[in-house]
């Protein structure tokens, strides 16, 4: 603390300070100490383990064809059983988990820190600046996100790039929304004023007063995004329209096997199951967090 | 009480009350063996800090208590029905017909999309039997008793469209509109002005008197116990240690508590002493659990029983109980605090030099609502203010909410900048802001809160500002040890002092402190005032000291402003402002506080001063005060008084200023 107080903190630096004093927060609460925090990270670290563990698992690689095993049923050799030209669905799905966890994190990631800056210049400064920022907020937030998202791939390309990207541009102004109305509860506070009496300069509330104290609930925004994303992206491949085949994500993987659902049911739902477990996870680890950051709960 | 004689029977008797509250690091004793009864038309004061567990009983009674607070023990007998073996449906019935309550914020206890009328007609319908015609005809005939003016129009109103003092007043018509036997009020008035509270005090205390209602008050205000009470109960620590008629209470006090508590306010009267008699130390933390007396701590006349083992209610005259092993009243226990050189009041060496000069200051805020056809309104928060300040004195500001005391202080501080008029001020201007838990950022530890108007000044390096920082906390009276906790892990009280330290960080000459003590306990209050007497006198500090607290404010200022509707209407010597007001304003402030003294409260005249402000949207003319001023005449309303000079060194606002 006492060190990071000699200067004021490289502009770059403010975000990963807020971000490391609320991890430093997390553990001086106990995260672990709640039920929903060791549920979601239950399921998280184990298929964690296993996406990097994969390459050195007795698995058949992920793109391997093997036509004298098609269509087979979970065994001991293939946990998930095998899809139409042979490829082993146990190690496509977890590749598919590689990517959801790569788009999930990288979506809110990117949601956060935009939410995080637009919205605090939108909330602090007020006037024309809010005004602009919220003009565009409330166009995009008139799209349903999955549209919206459909729309910026049509203009952008498939691939992970750009899925991140659209899914990322759709879920922005609710991070906006929601850092802007923090900053809005904030900018009153009189330790603002306090700070404000010795000419205190506008950077300096911002990351010093403002941004530390709402990081909290807007990591706890985070983790539904990623768990949204997550679905989102699904949703998008299951269309055709994220991740291109022969890539396997869960969303290709449940698209692939849902003609064969009556002979091979094993295609699409195992896979399925995955992706309901990530979604869930990723939602009790945002009630955690939130119960670990909350001063209400706090001891 | 005897007559023909039968043993009265009281009305509420509560028994052994025990009740507690789980959290996670244990269970808190809320309520610990509670026991009293109230008589029929009898009025009980209930008196303690916050935390002492004066709500939580006044909960427990009413069997409102909500997770994760429980009664656990205990029994409560309402006109001969034990309320603890009732169930919910008849407890429901109970609560509207035989017991009324009153809570302290008027806005959360009304239902915000109801009409008046709805929420008045429903409980009369429902437990008095009355046709809905009768019940809207008593409805409003309450109204009119609280003293709302045209109650046939305003019962059609929604709660938000009246002001607090007039929501009060429709939850104090509420609560007696069923005849209850019993009123619980807790706080009734803490949110209210002190003009407002003087006349809701004076309406509760004329219907509990005709309806011969039975009344259990809750309150933090020792004045308000004088002017109400027929009989007092003092909590500390979830224990009554101290209960008896209001004239042994203030008289003789039994509890070193007790007498302590009524040593630490200021007195209206009195000569002042050079510092407030303070209790030392914090409540103690109930999560703890207490062994033995809880103020023993605190106490100076503690011995060892007192550590091992909890004094019981024991007798100590006709209708006076105490709780203490001391068998006589222990005279004088609050303690002097540690005498320091000490400088009279008002011969500081600085005293000549004007510091802060503000002339013709105005602020006005004007809305104009973009594409809309209201008329643009103006609100004058601040209207031609003019008002001086020397070195190292203190001025305090009174005046009730609304008044523009909060907006002169921005200005002064320049957070908010001035329609018109000047101010001039030699040095820096600091403050001291009214609540601990919002003016410090709570993810910094204290080190950095105080440090941070060096930081941001660029002064000295990092050594030397340690060194100021670690001199600052020790002249507030911390210990270095509080430097590296986060505000959260501070009380209120000591959140003051580091407010106190952070002001002080860059040497100001001047310090605004916009009601410094208000948010604070009682036995704290006294701490902080005398710590800001103190680093007056050490430092040379001028002060300007906002308040609504007019015995406070009184203590503690060298010169005294009054404030009404953004003008200073009276201004000058602080004792002399106080003994002879020269503007009617002043004096109906002055007349509405509650004293601390049932003798004094008793003489006082039940006359108080009618109304409310009026609005600031209002284009006024003449006299700002006219609406109210018992004593304005055409002249007053018509044309608009000067603040001039009368006698040597006050000036006041008014035609008729003798």
């Amino acid at each position: 603390m006492s060190n990071s107080a000699i200067t004021p903190p490289p502009r770059a630096l403010v975000v990963w300070m807020a971000l490391g004093k609320t991890l430093a927060e997390l553990r001086a609460n106990r995260f672990l100490a709640n039920s929903k925090m060791r549920s979601a990270l239950a399921i998280l670290i184990p298929l964690s383990l296993l996406i990097l563990l994969a390459p050195v698992l007795p698995l058949q690689a992920p793109l391997q064809t093997n036509l004298m095993a098609m269509m087979q049923p979970p065994s001991l050799e293939h946990p998930f059983g095998t899809d139409r030209m042979g490829r082993d669905i146990f190690s496509r799905t977890l590749e598919g988990v590689k990517i959801s966890l790569k788009v999930g994190l990288s979506v809110a990631a990117l949601a956060l820190v935009m939410g995080m800056i637009l919205g605090t210049l939108a909330g602090f400064f007020g006037g024309l600046m809010d005004r602009s920022v919220m003009v565009i907020v409330d166009i995009l937030m008139a799209f349903p996100s999955l549209l919206l998202a459909i729309g910026l791939i049509a203009i952008m390309g498939t691939g992970l790039v750009p899925v991140v990207m659209a899914i990322a541009i759709a879920d922005i102004p609710r991070f906006i929304r929601l850092q802007r109305s923090l900053v809005l509860g904030l900018r009153t506070r009189a330790y603002i004023d306090a700070a404000r009496t010795v000419q205190a300069s506008q950077f300096w509330l911002m990351s010093r007063h403002i941004v530390p104290n709402s990081v909290a609930p807007m990591l706890v925004a985070a983790s539904i995004s990623a768990a949204n994303a997550i679905l989102v992206e699904a949703s998008l491949s299951f269309l055709g329209l994220g991740i291109m085949p022969p890539a396997p994500s869960l969303g290709n993987l449940i698209r692939e096997g849902q003609l064969y659902m009556e002979q091979a049911w094993w295609i699409s739902t195992l896979p399925g199951v995955v992706i309901l477990l990530i979604a869930i996870s990723f939602h009790f680890l945002s009630d955690g967090v939130r119960q670990a950051l909350d001063p209400r709960t706090r001891k | 009480m005897i007559h023909q004689g039968n043993i009265p029977v009281p009305l509420l008797d509560v028994r052994n009350l025990r009740t507690e509250f789980e959290t996670d690091s244990g269970t808190v004793r809320a309520v610990d063996d509670a026991s009293f009864a109230i008589m029929p038309g009898e009025r009980i004061a209930v008196v303690g800090e916050s935390g002492s567990g004066k709500s939580a009983m006044a909960m427990s009674i009413l069997r409102l208590l909500v997770y994760p607070g429980r009664v656990v023990g205990g029994d409560v007998l309402l006109d001969g029905t034990n309320l603890a073996q009732l169930g919910e449906k008849q407890l429901n019935a109970l609560r509207g017909r035989t017991v009324g309550t009153v809570f302290q914020d008027p806005m959360s206890s009304l239902d915000p999309v109801m009409r008046v009328s709805k929420q008045m007609v429903a409980p009369i319908m429902r437990n008095l039997g009355m046709s809905y015609k009768d019940a809207y005809a008593e409805a409003v005939d309450w109204l009119r008793k609280v003293g709302i003016p045209d109650p046939e129009r305003r019962i059609t109103a929604f709660p938000f469209e009246m002001s607090g003092g007039m929501r009060q007043r429709v939850m104090i018509a509420m609560a007696l509109s069923c005849r209850p036997k019993l009123l619980i009020a807790d706080e009734p008035t803490t949110a209210l002005d002190v003009t407002i509270q003087a006349q809701i005090v004076e309406i509760m205390k004329t219907l509990t008197t005709q309806a011969n209602t039975a009344m259990l008050f809750i309150t933090h205000d020792l004045g308000l116990v004088a002017r109400l009470a027929d009989k007092v109960a003092v909590m500390y620590a979830g224990r009554i240690v101290e209960f008896g008629t209001v004239a042994k209470i203030f008289g003789a006090p039994c509890h070193p508590y007790t007498q302590s508590l009524l040593r630490t306010i200021p007195s209206p009267t009195a000569l002042h002493p050079a510092r407030l008699p303070q209790i030392p130390g914090l409540p103690p933390d109930m999560k703890q659990g207490i062994q033995g007396c809880a103020f023993r701590e605190r106490c100076a006349a503690a011995t060892e029983q007192c550590g091992r083992d909890t004094p019981k209610l024991t007798d100590r005259g006709v209708n006076h109980l105490a709780a203490c092993w001391q068998p006589e009243g222990l005279a004088g226990i609050a303690q002097e605090a540690a005498p320091r050189p000490e400088l009279r009041r008002n011969d500081s060496p600085f005293r000549d030099r004007v510091i802060v000069e503000i002339n013709n200051l105005n602020k006005h805020f004007i809305s104009s609502a973009f594409l809309s056809r209201a008329k643009r309104t103006v609100v004058r928060a601040v209207n031609g203010v003019n008002l001086r300040v020397r070195q190292g004195e203190t001025l305090g500001v009174v005046g009730e909410s609304g008044c523009g005391k909060s907006t002169l202080a921005r200005l002064l501080l320049g957070l908010e900048h001035p329609t018109s008029g000047e101010i001039f001020t030699e040095g820096l201007t600091q403050m001291v802001f009214q609540d601990p838990a919002s003016s410090f950022n709570p993810k910094m530890r204290i080190r950095s809160i105080i440090e941070e108007p060096l930081i941001v000044k660029r002064k000295g390096d990092w050594a030397s500002r340690q060194a100021r920082v670690e001199k600052l906390i020790d002249l507030v009276g911390l210990k270095l040890n509080h430097l590296d906790r986060f505000p959260s892990q501070l009380s209120g009280g000591q959140l003051q002092r580091v407010a106190v330290a952070r002001a002080l960080a860059l040497e100001p000459s001047v310090v605004v402190a916009d009601e410094p003590t208000s948010a604070l306990d009682v036995s704290v209050r006294a701490q902080i005032i005398n710590l800001l007497a103190d680093l007056k006198q050490e430092l040379g500090v001028a002060f300007i000291f906002i308040s609504h607290d007019l015995l406070t404010v009184r203590y503690i200022s060298d010169r005294i402003a009054v404030m009404y509707l953004g003008e200073v209407v009276e201004y000058g010597p602080a004792d002399l402002v106080f003994n002879s007001p020269a503007h009617p304003y002043t004096r109906a402030l002055i007349d509405a506080v509650p004293i601390p003294d049932p003798v004094k409260e008793a003489r006082r005249s039940s006359a108080v001063l009618q109304g409310e402000l009026p609005s600031p949207l209002d284009e006024i003319h003449g006299c700002a005060f006219a609406t109210r001023c018992p004593q304005a005449n055409q002249r007053c309303r018509d044309e608009k008084p000067k603040l001039r000079q009368h006698q040597k060194s006050r000036e006041a606002a008014c035609h008729y200023a003798k």
